[in-house]
């Protein structure tokens, strides 16, 4: 029976060779798009930092923070916290780990140089990731002058050579010796760009303004990882160790500080990834959002490719009905029918999973590119075999039901009677189904668009300063600094630049920010917090911002190095009508307000600009910025840079990024989901229109006659194209006038998210209707234009 | 063999019933021809498709074999009908994604029959009707005649009592229907097999053993040869 049953399935897949093609092509897209997806959910998901084997227990110190009833939550802790949590609670965590952010440091042995990520921590560290020790042991960071390498590290500076105790630096200042090799942590854990550790002690000595920051419960710059000892629930320590800090405080006597009602929890390893975003205090999700969006938009398009099998399959009845008919009369049962049928089904979707597997293969580069992932097929876990075929066999059983069901249902007194009509209702369900496939189509496309234009309305945001030309340096020296008036001769004097600035931040952030600051007439209980700035004196002509009041900084006024520049958001927030003149107080000392600038976007292009205040720097600042001489090819300015750099500070690779690389960097997230949806997008417009197409030409072959008919009496062709393209026309009108109000709201609720956004103009969603109906249009034409031209002799001889 | 008593079968056309066969009744004995004539419309095709039991009527009294049909479920009722009774149509209707060979097959899948079995069987059967040599062909790759043969074989391979032909040479010229019709007499006479044939042909008609001529839904006349 089931030979029986493959063989005359196989058969009509051989004998309806575009039908056939219509329906494997676009199941086995749909099947390639689930598996990619679920591979990325696979790996965003299930297996995200499940390499750490205390992964249930292990837990990130944080806090929320209330300013201005706005709570804010962050990983970033005082230093304190550490040392208190270890002496009241020490019997609810195993291991409590203070660690820097994974920041860059100089990683140097000998010749070699090499800017690295890396993080300072406390010696428990490869204890509570479980690092697995390639060379020595995990308590390597016991010596407070050690430094623990990755395995790609260690050989990308010592080669085949023996790394164990060999001496190296860390910014040419402090001196280390290598105690552990470790294997490189897979990209799906949170720690996978940390390619050394070196211990908290060292990096404590490392700077006397680090020795006062040990003991500030004020301080939030820096970050605590903890394993719970078992038997402490999570959510238990965390209201437990709740006020901590707010006793802390208190205990000191900082007032200032307990105003912003901090609150200490704990989270756990399962959260960081997937549920990072907090609004107000309460986790909001985060990525988990794309998990679902990606997981629906793949089902989705699988859901497509199964309604082009379920139409194809109905509309082709007429032709099956007589097959019907005559095994009913040769003693079929409805089960036998419903059997074969679905036997069809199944080989297709065998055949697709088949096809699908080698797209997957395909497609993997590009998507692991666009992704940012390295996903690769599981050829060799069984319980992704299990889950495939389990999952196609699900396939071939949604998409053959109703095919299965319709056409064993008919009886065969009337399919044999020879004129066969289903009767006026029988392509309803067909109709409605075209309507969902071009509805989710539509939504799709109304999504994408609004996605890259955001993303693009946003690129061309005024950020207030000069981005082209412009390269930004890490500093981690103090050399530059010392010799700054020289280096800036010099490279003037080469022609190579126009101007060079020292700043504490870089153009595309702000790394210091603080409040307690006072001013005439604030409002008392108004808590403020500001983006704090300190530049060197050229840091405005370097970067080109715009004074829209007052004056920039100048060396010829002896006063401005307690002169202050305010943005525009500062001036707004201060509620001045004419800054310029106001004095602004800070750390017990007076500012006078000489100039206001348009605001510089630093942070988040998207988000509100930081009200931010410019200081004249009176230390080594982190970042040098320099704007290349114009009439200088950008590869020459920047050898000669190099050379001038490399002349002062030999040991220090010159390690620069262009402004607004750097810049675009902050679209990369935003441009990659568009990339993503773009591409599902596409693909399920195309299985869309391949069922279209196949429903077309079944139309059709249907009409033929019909057709033959109209053209004896008299019917141009224009007039019968119109006649077979205008049912096709009419359901995707019906489509569009769902798809765009679904859209909507969809896309208002994304798009308010973002502070800088577009507007949802009518626009995008009348050219995606005309695009939809033209994409229908060219799709419907070729089959309604070529039967429209055969001549009618032919069509009605046949009868 | 079977009876029907007082069988109608009608179509509710706005207030008024719209009879296709009109109060019929019908005795068929094991081993008879029976041919039905009557112009076109007068419920001849009806009237076979209800002793087939692909139809049902709207009311009156039917008996088969033994069995009540009009009482029996519609899975007891296939099961009569798969034991006993082999259609052929005028249209032949093949399958045309199946050989030769596999449409004859068909029928003794459905019956449940072993492989081997099905095997002697079919092989049986294209030797006796002469088309051994076409086993492996499809049914648009033979003539009219061809196929209809193919067709009886088929209607004839589980071993019916009774055979229903739908005018099973309305679709071939005069020698090929001849042919179908010695076929049948054979049938009827060695085999004893019972038939039930319509057709439009007078001559077709008198190789029967009787002739029914319907209008109107009604019985007009009734011929014994």
């Amino acid at each position: 029976m089931i030979k029986n049953y493959l063989k005359i399935a196989w058969r009509n897949l051989v004998k309806n060779k575009a039908h056939t093609f219509i329906n494997v092509v676009g199941l086995s897209l749909g099947m390639a798009v689930v598996m990619l997806i679920s591979l990325w959910i696979y790996d965003e998901e299930l297996s995200y930092d499940k390499y750490f084997h205390n992964y249930e227990r292990i837990v990130q110190v944080m806090q929320h923070q209330t300013i201005n009833h706005n709570t804010i939550t962050q990983v970033d802790i005082p230093i304190p916290l550490g040392a208190k949590l270890r002496q009241d609670y020490s019997q609810n965590f195993k291991y409590l780990v203070l660690s820097t952010y994974t920041d860059q440091h100089v990683i140097s042995h000998g010749d070699k140089k090499l800017n690295q990520l890396g993080n300072f921590m406390q010696a428990q560290a490869p204890d509570l990731l479980t690092l697995k020790m390639i060379k020595g042991s995990r308590s390597g960071l016991t010596d407070p002058s050690s430094i623990m390498l990755s395995a790609s590290l260690a050989k990308a500076i010592f080669g085949n050579a023996d790394p164990m105790n060999q001496l190296m630096k860390i910014d040419n200042t402090l001196n280390v010796k290598v105690t552990g090799v470790y294997e490189d942590m897979p990209q799906n854990t949170s720690f996978s760009d940390m390619a050394y550790i070196a211990p908290w002690d060292l990096f404590m000595s490392s700077d006397p303004y680090l020795k006062r920051a040990a003991t500030r419960w004020g301080n939030n710059s820096w970050q605590l990882f903890a394993q719970l000892n078992p038997g402490f629930d999570v959510n238990k320590v965390s209201a437990d160790i709740k006020y901590i800090k707010q006793r802390a405080l208190l205990a000191q006597g900082d007032k200032v500080g307990n105003e912003f009602k901090p609150v200490i929890f704990l989270n756990p390893m399962s959260k960081w990834h997937l549920y990072s975003a907090y609004s107000n205090g309460v986790n909001v999700g985060g990525k988990i959002e794309f998990v679902w969006m990606f997981g629906i938009i793949g089902l989705f398009v699988l859901i497509l490719a199964c309604i082009n099998f379920m139409n194809l399959s109905t509309a082709r009845s007429e032709k099956r009905a007589k097959e019907v008919g005559v095994r009913k009369t040769l003693g079929s049962d409805r089960k036998q029918l419903i059997g074969q049928f679905y036997t069809e089904s199944l080989l297709m979707s065998s055949l697709a999973f088949v096809i699908s597997l080698m797209l997957v293969q395909l497609a993997l580069p590009w998507f692991n590119q666009v992704a940012e992932k390295q996903l690769v097929i599981l050829w060799s876990t069984p319980v992704f075999w299990i889950i495939a075929i389990v999952f196609s066999l699900l396939t071939g059983i949604m998409a053959g039901s109703y095919p299965a069901l319709y056409l064993s249902s008919f009886k065969p007194v009337k399919v044999l009677k020879g004129a066969f009509n289903a009767g006026p209702y029988a392509t309803l369900p067909r109709k409605v189904l075209v309507v969902l496939q071009f509805t989710v189509s539509i939504t799709l496309i109304i999504g994408t668009v609004i996605i890259f234009r955001q993303v693009e309305f946003t690129k061309n945001r005024p950020v207030g300063y000069g981005r082209e030309g412009l390269i930004q340096a890490q500093l981690r020296t103090e050399v530059i600094h010392k010799h700054f008036d020289a280096i800036k001769y010099d490279l003037l004097k080469s022609g190579a630049i126009t101007n060079i600035a020292e700043s504490n931040s870089p153009l595309t952030g702000v790394w210091q920010r603080e409040s307690g600051l006072s001013w005439r007439n604030k409002p008392p209980g108004l808590q403020d917090d500001f983006g704090i700035i300190p530049v060197s004196f050229d840091f405005g002509k370097t970067v080109n911002w715009k004074i829209i009041d007052g004056r920039d900084f100048s060396k010829e006024f002896l006063t401005d190095s307690s002169g202050i520049i305010l943005n525009e958001s500062a001036a707004r927030f201060m509620n001045f009508t004419h800054p310029v003149g106001e004095t602004v107080k800070k750390d017990g000392r007076d500012y006078k307000i000489i100039g206001v600038v348009k605001d510089l976007v630093m942070s988040s292009p998207y988000e509100r600009v930081t009200p931010t205040i410019f200081f004249i720097i009176d230390y080594p600042g982190n970042i040098v910025s320099i704007r290349i001489n114009p009439n200088m090819s950008t590869h020459d300015a920047i050898a000669k840079i190099n050379a001038i750099f490399q002349q002062y500070d030999p040991d220090s690779p010159f390690d620069y990024k262009f402004t607004d690389s750097e810049y675009a960097q902050k679209f990369d997230d935003d441009e990659r989901t568009g990339k993503l949806a773009g591409f599902f997008t596409v693909l399920a417009i195309f299985i869309s229109c391949l069922g279209l197409f196949g429903m077309a030409s079944f139309m059709a072959e249907q009409r033929t006659k019909e057709i033959g008919i109209r053209k004896v009496l008299g019917a141009s062709v224009f007039s019968l194209w119109q006649l077979m393209s205008k049912e096709f026309i009419v359901l995707v009108s019906i489509s569009i006038l769902i798809a765009i109000p679904t859209a909507y709201y969809f896309m208002h609720g994304w798009i308010r998210h973002y502070y800088y956004r577009a507007t949802l103009s009518w626009w995008i969603f009348a050219i995606t209707a005309i695009g939809g109906l033209l994409i229908t249009l060219i799709t419907v034409s070729y089959q309604g234009i070529k039967s429209a031209l055969t001549n009618p002799v032919k069509s009605l001889r046949s009868e | 063999m079977l009876s029907l008593q007082h069988i109608s079968k009608f179509y509710q056309v706005g207030g008024t019933r719209n009879f296709v066969i009109n109060d019929i009744s019908l005795e068929v004995e094991a081993g008879e021809f029976i041919s039905i004539m009557g112009p076109s419309g007068s419920g001849k095709s009806t009237l076979l498709n209800i002793i087939g039991m692909l139809d049902e009527p709207s009311s009156g009294y039917h008996y088969f074999a033994g069995e009540t049909v009009h009482q029996l479920k519609d899975k007891q009722r296939s099961a009569l009908y798969k034991k006993y009774i082999g259609f052929v149509f005028q249209a032949y209707h093949l399958i045309d994604e199946l050989t030769v060979y596999e449409n004859i097959e068909t029928p003794l899948i459905y019956q449940d029959f072993k492989s081997t079995e099905r095997k002697a069987m079919v092989a049986d059967m294209l030797d006796r009707f002469q088309i051994v040599g076409k086993k492996d062909l499809f049914p648009a790759q033979l003539s009219g005649g061809q196929q209809q043969l193919v067709g009886i074989a088929r209607a004839l391979i589980a071993g019916p009592k009774l055979l229903l032909a739908d005018e099973p040479t309305g679709n071939l010229n005069s020698k090929q229907g001849e042919e179908i019709m010695q076929l049948f007499k054979k049938l009827n006479k060695e085999d004893g097999v019972t038939i039930i044939q319509v057709t439009h042909s007078e001559k077709n008609a008198e190789y029967g053993s009787r002739i029914i001529n319907l209008l109107d839904g009604r019985i007009e006349s009734s011929k014994q040869l």
